[in-house]
C-alpha cells in the first residue's frame, strides 16, 4: 500500500504542476474566422477587399430607400402595388403621404446608409496608410469618396440635415449637422474623387467601379439640387464632352439587360442572378406578381404618369408593362389577387394593374431577376440636368441641344412623334424640361426630388396629400431619436 | 440458632408467595410491528417494558412474543430511523403496532457544492426536491417537474413543442442577458439539462443564496441547480430491478375564441376593400385550429438495475421517451442510457464515473400555430378536387404541415470520472474530469409545390425549385477539477474545508450547407452534390464558423466551522479568471460570509419540546457572471461581395463588421440572504422562510447604438451598463402526519418577487432606456424604476364617438370617429411617443404552489396545484397586422355608430387601432392543476409471489385545468431573451396530458 502511494502522489504532484503552468496562455482565445480590426486592412489585397466590401452596400435590399421605392409610390408616378392587403397598413400610407416616423423602413434605410459610409471610410482612413502601388490606393481612395458622396447624397434628401460621420471613431453623441455642411462634404468628396479616377475604359478597373464619369454626373446633380446651376452645367457638359457616353439606339436597353455596362451607363450596380450574395433584391420588389412569377409587384405605374405621355410615345411601354402584353416571349398574366381595374366611389380609375418595364430581365423565375442592374446614373440623365442647367443659365439654346437629343433617341426614327422642342422662354422651358424628365426617367426614383427641388411639390403632389413645410423631408425614424435620447431632433412638423 | 432456619423459612414461603403471586399474574403478549412508510413488517424492531429492562425483539416476520407481569403498564416499541410508540397493555394479549418513520433528522445529508453537509450545518438557502417528486410529471425535461415544488424558483414553459426546454429563473430576473442557473450534474457544470432522463435523477438540489452559491463564484450569479443522478450503496448487494412503463396522451384544453365564416364575412364586408361577401350566411367556415392541432400520445420506457458488491457499486438506468406533438410532423425522441459506478480500488482510493449518453431526434412544426390564427375562416381548405387550397396573405396551413420537413438529431454525452484519495485520517483528495459532448444534425427539405385557390389562380404559397437545408455542428466542452477536502469533527468542534483548482475549456463549431434542385423529394435523397450539370447549386449556401471557443481558469476555497451543533459560520472565497475579458479584466474576486445558529440545540429551549428544529441564518455573497458570446470584447471583420463587369463576376470584399468592447469586465451580484427554519411537533410541521436581496451590477448587456455608427440595423454593442434589484420573500409550510396506515402531507410554498432597474446605459453613454420585443416598434423598456422588461405603449381610453368628441381631444392625423382615443398622458395637447408610457410588468409578483400528498395502506394520490400572479402579457400575435387576418371574437362588439361601443373601436385589419397600446395587454395572472396521480401498489404478499418487491399501477393527469384570464392558448409566455418576455407572438400550445403506467421494482 505504502509502495503505491508515493510513486500515485509524485505522478498527481507532476501533473497539476504542468497544468499550473499553461496558465495564462490558456486563456487567451483569440477570434476564429474572422480578422480583428487591428489586423486590417495591412496590405494592397486587404485594400481592395475594403472597397468591393462598400459596394457591397449597394446590394443590400434596404440600401434601395428601405426595400420599397418610397419616392416613386409617393410621387404621382406610382402607388404601392401588389395585391390591396400587401404591406396596405405599412406602405400603403406612402399613396397619400398618411405614412408615420415608426415605420421600418425609413429606419432599415437609414442604417443601411451609414453602414455604407463606415465601410467607405475603413477605406479612406485606412487605406493610404497601408504601403503599396500608388496608383491603386489612390483609385481605391476615389472610389471610396464617391461612394461616401452618393451615400451622403440620399441621406441629405431625405432628411436634410443628417449626423456627420467622417472618420471611423464618431462620437455618440453626434448631433444632426445642418445640411449645407453635408453638402459641402459630399461635393469635397466628389471634387478628390474626380481628380483621381480615371475616364471609363481608361484604367478605371472594372465595369460598375466608379468613373470620372461617374463622380463629375454625380456632382453635376448635387450642384442641380442646390440651385447651384454654373456648377451643374459645367460638369454636366464636361461629362457630355469627354466622348465616352452615349444613348441607347434602343430605349429599352437604357435599363434593361443588353444595356449592362453600356454607352448610356454612368454609374450601375452589378448584380448575378442568385436569391443569394451578389444578388439584388431590387427589382423583384417591383417584378411582375402572380404570372410569370417575378417578385412582389410594388411600384405600379400611376393612371396620370400613363396619360402624361405625349401621343404615341414608345417610352410608354418602355415603362409600363400591361396584362396581356408579350414581353420576350413572355405573356404578362398577373395576379389573381388583384383587381385588373381599381376604380373609386365615382368610377374614376384608381388603378390598373401594370408593371415597371424598366426592372424586366428575360425570363420566368424570380432569381434571374436578381440578376438586374440598378442604374444610377445614365446618360440620358446627364442630358436633362446639362439641359436644365443651361436653360437656368440663360443658354436655352443649348437647353434644347440637350433636350432633344433624348426625345430624338425616344421616337426611334419615327418622325410623326416626339417633335424637337424649341421653346425659347426659361419659364415654359423649365416646365417642360421636368416634364420630359417624367417621361425619360418615370419609376427610376427621380420624380418626387424634382418636384420638391423645383417648387412643384405643392401644386403637383397636394392633392395626393402631401403637407407643405412637412413631406419635403422623410421624418427620422423613431427608433434613432429614441436610442439618441432626443439628441437627433425630428424635422418640422413631423411630431 | 432455632431463629435462623425460622428466618430462612419465612422467607422461603415469601419468596414463595412472591414468586406464585407473579406467576399467577404474568402474561404473554404478541403481535407484529409494522413500518408505516413501507408497510412491511419490522423485523429487529425492540419491544420493552416501559421502566423495566425487560425486551424482545421482532424476528424475520416482525412478529414479536414478550412476558409480561403484573404492574407492567406498557409497553414500548422501537427502531432506528422510526418513532417509538407506547401503547397501553391493559387487558390485550395481541398488540399490532405501525411505527411511523422520523422526518427530517438533524442528520439528514444535503449536497452542496463540491461536498456534502448536514442540514443541519447548511448556513445556505438549499431547496431539495427528491426523485419522487421528479416522476410526477411527464415530460422530456426534468425541469418541468420542478415547478411548484421548491420556493423561489420559477419555470415557464417558452413552447409546448416537444423537446421544448423551459426557461428557468431562481429568485427574479437578475441580469439582462442571460438570467438561466448553471446545473452541476454529478459534478459536470452544464447550461442545460435536456438529455437527462428524470428517472435516473436521485434528487435535486436549488442553491438560491450567495453561501451556497459562492464555491461556483463565476457562474452561480443566477442560482445554482445540483443533480445527483442515482447509484448504488455499499453493503446492498443484491441486484435490484426497476422498471417503469408509461403511456399518455397529450390534448389541446382550450382553442383561442376567433371570428367564424359568417363573423368574419360581416367584418370584412365592414372594411373597404377586399375581401367582399354578397351573403355572409353562405360564407364557408372553417375552424384553422380543429384542423390543425389532434390529440397525441407519448410512450416513455424506463429500466434500471442497480447494485454493488464488496468493492464497488453500480446503476444502469436504460429510458425510452417518445413524444408526438400536437401539431402533425412536430415530435421528440430520446433514448438516454446512464452508467454510475464507483469502484473501490484499495482502501483508500476510490475510482468513480458517471456518465450519460443521449442520442435524440426531434422534429420541429413548420410555425402553423400562428398562420392557424391569423387564417381566414371563410375560406374552404381544399379545393373541389381535393388539394389544398391557398389563403390568402398567410398560406394554408395544412399545406405548410405537409410539405415541410425539419428535423435536429443528435447525441449528447455527458460524463464525469474522478479518482478519490483519502489520507492522513481527514484528508480526501479528489481529482475528476468532466465532459460535455454533443453533435447535432439539422436537416430541413421543401419539395416543389404549387397551392392554388379555390378559384384555380396561383397563390404565394409556392416553391419552384425544391431545397435542401443541413447544419452540423458539434461542441466538447471539458472541466478538470482538482480539490482537496478536510473532515474533522473533535469534541465539540467539527470543520469541513475544501480547497481547489480548477480549468475549463468550450469549442463548439458550425457548418450549414443549403441547395436546391433535388432530383427526389424522399428523404433517401436529402445529401447535396456540387453539380453544375444537374443544376444542384450551392452558391452562396454554405456558412462555418465557430459558436464558443472560451476558457476558464478558478481558485476555490471554502472552510465550515461549527461548535457543538449549535454555532456554525462558513467562509467562502473564489478567483476566476475568463478569456471572455481583456488581461486587464480578467479575473474576478467572490467572496462569501455566513452564519447560523441552531437555536434548538439550545439548552434553553428543551422546555419548548414541542419544538425540534429552530435554525436562524443568514449569508451575503458575491457572485459573478460571464455569460455574453466570446468574441464580444474584439471589433472584427466581416465578408460580403461585390458584383463587376460584363459577365457579372462575384468580387469578394471584407469590412468592418460589429464593434467590440475591449474594457468589458466581470458582471457581479451581490446577495444578502436571512433565513429561519422551524420544524415543530417532532418536524410534523416544518417551515422554512427567507428574505433575500439582490443587487446584479456592471450587467453585460447589449445597448442599441444610433444608425449613425454604420453597424447595420438593430445592430448592438456589449457594454457593462446596468444595475438590477431582486428582493423578495420566500416562504415553506410543510405538514406531514401519519395515522396508523394513513399518512398524508401538505406543502404550500410561495415567492414574492420585486424587480427593478437601478441605472441603464452609465460607461456606455448611449441611453438610459433599454429596449426590447422589436415587433412594431419596440414593446418593452427598461428603465430605471421599472422591471426589466417592462411593457410600455399608449394608454386608452374608450372611441371617439362622434365628431364633437374627437375635437375636443389630443389626436393624431389618422385617428377618426369610431377609433380608439390613445391618452394624452403627460398633458402637452399632442399624442406622440411622450405619450407611451408603462403598461405592466412580465415578471410576476409571486410565485406560489400547493402540493399534498395521502398514502393509504395501497393507495397512493399525489396532487400538486402551481401559479403566479401580478404579470401581464403582451398579446403581441393580435397586433402584428401587414395584411387582412382573421379575428378574436371580442371584435364583434366594435363600434358601429354612435354609442355602440366604448372598448372595441371600428372594424379595420391593421392601422391606428393596432398600434400597440394597453388594449392588448392581458393579465397573465393563473392557477394551474399541474399534476395529479393516482397509484395502486399490489399488497406484499401478491408482489412476492410475482418475485417482485414492488407493483404499482398509476394514473395522471398534468396540466389539467388552468384558471387565467388570458384569452391565447396559455398564460406561460416564456422566453430565454430577458427583454422580450411574456410576449405572445403565436407560441405552440402546452397541452393538458393524461396517463397510465406501472412501476416494478424486482
Amino acid at each position: 500500500m505504502k509502495n503505491r502511494i508515493k510513486p500515485l502522489t509524485i505522478v498527481c504532484l507532476t501533473g497539476l504542476l504542468i497544468a499550473f503552468s499553461g496558465c495564462e496562455s490558456f486563456l487567451e482565445k483569440d477570434p476564429q474566422g474572422a480578422l480583428t480590426q487591428e489586423t486590417f486592412p495591412t496590405t494592397g489585397s486587404d485594400a481592395l477587399l475594403a472597397v468591393n466590401a462598400a459596394y457591397g452596400t449597394m446590394l443590400d435590399l434596404r440600401f434601395h430607400s428601405g426595400i420599397f421605392p418610397l419616392t416613386d409610390i409617393m410621387s404621382d408616378d406610382a402607388r404601392k402595388g401588389s395585391n390591396p392587403t400587401d404591406q396596405s397598413t405599412e406602405i400603403g400610407p406612402y399613396d397619400n403621404f398618411m405614412f408615420t416616423k415608426t415605420g421600418n423602413e425609413l429606419a432599415s434605410w437609414w442604417s443601411t446608409l451609414y453602414m455604407g459610409i463606415k465601410r467607405a471610410n475603413v477605406v479612406i482612413e485606412k487605406v493610404p496608410l497601408i504601403t503599396m502601388d500608388e496608383t491603386l490606393r489612390s483609385r481605391y481612395v476615389a472610389e471610396a469618396k464617391f461612394l461616401r458622396g452618393l451615400f451622403y447624397f440620399d441621406l441629405v434628401r431625405a432628411w436634410g440635415d443628417v449626423p456627420l460621420v467622417s472618420n471611423l471613431t464618431p462620437s455618440v453623441d453626434l448631433a444632426r449637422s445642418p445640411r449645407e455642411d453635408v453638402y459641402s462634404l459630399i461635393e469635397q468628396d466628389l471634387l478628390d474623387a474626380i481628380a483621381a479616377l480615371s475616364e471609363k475604359g481608361q484604367g478605371s478597373g472594372e465595369p460598375g467601379r466608379a468613373t470620372k464619369g461617374s463622380a463629375k454626373a454625380l456632382l453635376a446633380k448635387v450642384y442641380l439640387f442646390q440651385g447651384d446651376f454654373t456648377n451643374a452645367e459645367k460638369y454636366s457638359v464636361e461629362v457630355i464632352t469627354s466622348g465616352k457616353y452615349g444613348l441607347e439606339p434602343d430605349f429599352i436597353d437604357a435599363n434593361g439587360v443588353n444595356g449592362e455596362h453600356g454607352i448610356e451607363s454612368v454609374f450601375e450596380i452589378g448584380a448575378v442572378g442568385l436569391e443569394a450574395a451578389g444578388g439584388n433584391g431590387y427589382a423583384n420588389v417591383q417584378g411582375v406578381r402572380g404570372t410569370p412569377n417575378r417578385g412582389w409587384g410594388f411600384n405600379r405605374p400611376s393612371p396620370d404618369l400613363r396619360s402624361s405621355f405625349e401621343n404615341g410615345d414608345p417610352r410608354l411601354k418602355g415603362t409600363i408593362m400591361d396584362l396581356g402584353d408579350v414581353i420576350d416571349g413572355i405573356t404578362i398574366l398577373g395576379d389573381g389577387t388583384t383587381p385588373d381595374i381599381t376604380r373609386d366611389e365615382n368610377g374614376t380609375v384608381l388603378e390598373t394593374e401594370c408593371y415597371n418595364r424598366k426592372v424586366w430581365t428575360p425570363g420566368t423565375d424570380v432569381p434571374t431577376q436578381f440578376g438586374h442592374n440598378r442604374r444610377i446614373l445614365r446618360y440620358a440623365d446627364v442630358l436633362l440636368i446639362a439641359a436644365e442647367a443651361s436653360n437656368e443659365n440663360n443658354k436655352p439654346g443649348q437647353a434644347l441641344l440637350y433636350l432633344n437629343q433624348v426625345r430624338e433617341r425616344a421616337r426611334q426614327g419615327n418622325d410623326a412623334i416626339l417633335p424637337d422642342i424649341t421653346e425659347n422662354d426659361k419659364d415654359k422651358l423649365r416646365l417642360l424640361i421636368l416634364e420630359e424628365r417624367r417621361h425619360e426617367l418615370a419609376l427610376e426614383g427621380h420624380r418626387f426630388w424634382d418636384l420638391v427641388r423645383t417648387g412643384m411639390a405643392a401644386e403637383v403632389l397636394g392633392p395626393l396629400g402631401f403637407v407643405v413645410g412637412k413631406n419635403e423631408l422623410f421624418p427620422v425614424p423613431q427608433s434613432e431619436i429614441d436610442i439618441s435620447k432626443g439628441t437627433l431632433t425630428q424635422n418640422q412638423n413631423w411630431n | 440458632m432455632r431463629s435462623i432456619f425460622f428466618r430462612t423459612s419465612v422467607l422461603i414461603l415469601l419468596l414463595a408467595a412472591v414468586f406464585t403471586q407473579a406467576y399467577a399474574q404474568n402474561r404473554i403478549i404478541t403481535g407484529s410491528v409494522k413500518a408505516g412508510d413501507t408497510g412491511e413488517t419490522l423485523p429487529a424492531a425492540t419491544v420493552a417494558v416501559k421502566g423495566a429492562t425487560r425486551g424482545e425483539i421482532t424476528d424475520m416476520n416482525g412478529a414479536f412474543r414478550i412476558e409480561v407481569q403484573q404492574g407492567d403498564a406498557i409497553l414500548v416499541f422501537s427502531f432506528v430511523g422510526y418513532d417509538p410508540q407506547e401503547i397501553i397493555i391493559g387487558v390485550q394479549t395481541v398488540i399490532n403496532v405501525v411505527l411511523q418513520a422520523t422526518q427530517q433528522t438533524l442528520d439528514e445529508v444535503v449536497v452542496i457544492g463540491y461536498g456534502r453537509v448536514r442540514k443541519s450545518d447548511l448556513t445556505g438557502a438549499v431547496s431539495s426536491v427528491k426523485s419522487k417528486d421528479l416522476v410526477k410529471i411527464t415530460s422530456s425535461s426534468p425541469e418541468q417537474s420542478l415547478q411548484g415544488k421548491a420556493a423561489g424558483i420559477q419555470v415557464t414553459s417558452t413552447s409546448g413543442a416537444p423537446g421544448a426546454t423551459p426557461s428557468v429563473r431562481i429568485r427574479g430576473v437578475g441580469t439582462f442577458n442571460n438570467s438561466s442557473p448553471i446545473y452541476v450534474v454529478d459534478g459536470v457544470i452544464l447550461d442545460n439539462i435536456s438529455f437527462l432522463n428524470s428517472a435516473d435523477i436521485e434528487s435535486m438540489e436549488i442553491l438560491k443564496d450567495a453561501s451556497a452559491t459562492a464555491i461556483y463564484g463565476s457562474r452561480g450569479a443566477n442560482g445554482v441547480i445540483l443533480v445527483t443522478t442515482k447509484s448504488g450503496t455499499i453493503g446492498q448487494e443484491k441486484t435490484n430491478f426497476s422498471y417503469t412503463g408509461e403511456y399518455s396522451l397529450q390534448l389541446l384544453t382550450k382553442k383561442i375564441d376567433l371570428l367564424n365564416g359568417k363573423e368574419f364575412a360581416i367584418i370584412a364586408n365592414e372594411i373597404p376593400g377586399d375581401p367582399e361577401y354578397n351573403n355572409v350566411d353562405m360564407a364557408p367556415n372553417t375552424d384553422w385550429q380543429d384542423l390543425i392541432f389532434r390529440p397525441a400520445p407519448i410512450h416513455s420506457h424506463q429500466l434500471s438495475a442497480w447494485g454493488a458488491s464488496k468493492k464497488s457499486t453500480y446503476y444502469i438506468g436504460i429510458g425510452y421517451f417518445n413524444q408526438q406533438g400536437i401539431i402533425e410532423k412536430s415530435g421528440y425522441q430520446r433514448l438516454s442510457v446512464k452508467l454510475n459506478n464507483t469502484y473501490n480500488l484499495t482502501r483508500s482510493l476510490k475510482f468513480g464515473n458517471n456518465i450519460t449518453i443521449a442520442p435524440y431526434s426531434q422534429q420541429n412544426e413548420p410555425g402553423v400555430v400562428f398562420q392557424a390564427y391569423r387564417a381566414w375562416p371563410s375560406l374552404l381548405p381544399y379545393r373541389a378536387d381535393g388539394t389544398y387550397a391557398g389563403v390568402q396573405g398567410v398560406g394554408n396551413p395544412m399545406a405548410n404541415i405537409d410539405y415541410s420537413n425539419s428535423f435536429n438529431k443528435g447525441v449528447r454525452a455527458v460524463g464525469n470520472m474522478y479518482t478519490e484519495a483519502t489520507f492522513l485520517k481527514y484528508f480526501t483528495a479528489k481529482s475528476s474530469i468532466g465532459i460535455d459532448a454533443g453533435y447535432n444534425k439539422g436537416e430541413s427539405f421543401s419539395p416543389v409545390y404549387t397551392v392554388l385557390y379555390y378559384g384555380g389562380t396561383e397563390s404565394m404559397q409556392k416553391h419552384t425549385k425544391s431545397s435542401l437545408y443541413k447544419g452540423f455542428s458539434d461542441n466538447l466542452t471539458w472541466l478538470w477539477e482538482n480539490t482537496l477536502n478536510y473532515n474533522q469533527t473533535f469534541n465539540e468542534h467539527s470543520v469541513n474545508a475544501v480547497a481547489g483548482y480548477t480549468m475549463q475549456n468550450s469549442n463548439s463549431e458550425y457548418l450549414n450547407v443549403s441547395g436546391e434542385n433535388i432530383i427526389r423529394d424522399g428523404s433517401d435523397f436529402w445529401y447535396l452534390q456540387y453539380n453544375n450539370v444537374s443544376g444542384v447549386g450551392i452558391n452562396g449556401g454554405l456558412s462555418n464558423g465557430v459558436g464558443d471557443y472560451y476558457s476558464m481558469i478558478s481558485y476555490l476555497a471554502r472552510a465550515n466551522y461549527s461548535y457543538d451543533n449549535k454555532y456554525i459560520l462558513t467562509a467562502t472565497i473564489r478567483r476566476d479568471g475568463s478569456s471572455k475579458f481583456a488581461q486587464e479584466n480578467r479575473y474576478g474576486n467572490f467572496p462569501s460570509f455566513a452564519a447560523g445558529w441552531n437555536i434548538s440545540q439550545e439548552s434553553f429551549m428543551e422546555k419548548f419540546s414541542k419544538v425540534s428544529k429552530l435554525k436562524l441564518r443568514a449569508s451575503w455573497g458575491k457572485i459573478g457572471n460571464e455569460k455574453i458570446a466570446y468574441a464580444n470584447r474584439f471589433s472584427l471583420t466581416q465578408d460580403m461581395v461585390a458584383v463587376f463587369g460584363i459577365g457579372d463576376v462575384l468580387y469578394p470584399g471584407v469590412t468592418y463588421g460589429r464593434s467590440g468592447n475591449p474594457d468589458l469586465r466581470w458582471e457581479v451580484t451581490s446577495q444578502t440572504d436571512i433565513g429561519l427554519e422551524i420544524g415543530l411537533f417532532d418536524n410534523k410541521l416544518t417551515g422554512e422562510f427567507d428574505f433575500y436581496n439582490r443587487i446584479t451590477d456592471d450587467i453585460l448587456v447589449d445597448l442599441s447604438t444610433p444608425g449613425f455608427l454604420g453597424n447595420g440595423q438593430g445592430s448592438r454593442i456589449t457594454y457593462n451598463a446596468g444595475k438590477v434589484l431582486n428582493r423578495g420573500f420566500e416562504g415553506t409550510f410543510n405538514w406531514r402526519e401519519s395515522v396508523g396506515e394513513l399518512t398524508y402531507s401538505i406543502g404550500v410554498l410561495a415567492s414574492t418577487i420585486h424587480n427593478e432597474v437601478l441605472t441603464v446605459g452609465g460607461s456606455g453613454g448611449i441611453d438610459s432606456l433599454l429596449y426590447g420585443g422589436n415587433i412594431k416598434g419596440f414593446l418593452t423598456q427598461s428603465r430605471v424604476g421599472l422591471p426589466i422588461g417592462a411593457f410600455y405603449g399608449y394608454k386608452t381610453d374608450g372611441i371617439f364617438q362622434n365628431q364633437a368628441e374627437l375635437d375636443a381631444y389630443p389626436h393624431t392625423g389618422d385617428a377618426g370617429i369610431g377609433d380608439l382615443r390613445r391618452v394624452d398622458v403627460n398633458d402637452d395637447g399632442v399624442i406622440n411617443d411622450q405619450d407611451r408610457t408603462y403598461l405592466g410588468s412580465p415578471i410576476p409578483k409571486v410565485i406560489f404552489g400547493l402540493n399534498g400528498e395521502v398514502t393509504y395502506r395501497q393507495f397512493d394520490l399525489s396532487v400538486g396545484f402551481q401559479g403566479q400572479a401580478g404579470n401581464k402579457i403582451f398579446n403581441a400575435k393580435e397586433f402584428i397586422r401587414p395584411d387582412a387576418y382573421n379575428f378574436e371574437q371580442h371584435v364583434m362588439d366594435r363600434w358601429t355608430g354612435e354609442g355602440t361601443s366604448t372598448t372595441e373601436p371600428r372594424a379595420s385589419y391593421g392601422g391606428y387601432n393596432y398600434i400597440p397600446s394597453d388594449k392588448f395587454i392581458q393579465d397573465g395572472s393563473f392557477l394551474r392543476l399541474r399534476s395529479l396521480v393516482i397509484g395502486y401498489s399490489l399488497p406484499k404478499a401478491t408482489c412476492e409471489k410475482m418475485n417482485m418487491t414492488e407493483f404499482r399501477l398509476y394514473v395522471k393527469g398534468s396540466n389539467l385545468f388552468t384558471l387565467t384570464k388570458f384569452t391565447g392558448y396559455t398564460p406561460e409566455i416564456g422566453s430565454g431573451d430577458v427583454l422580450s418576455n411574456g410576449i405572445d407572438t403565436g407560441i405552440y400550445p402546452i397541452t393538458a396530458s393524461f396517463s397510465f403506467g406501472v412501476n416494478l421494482t424486482f
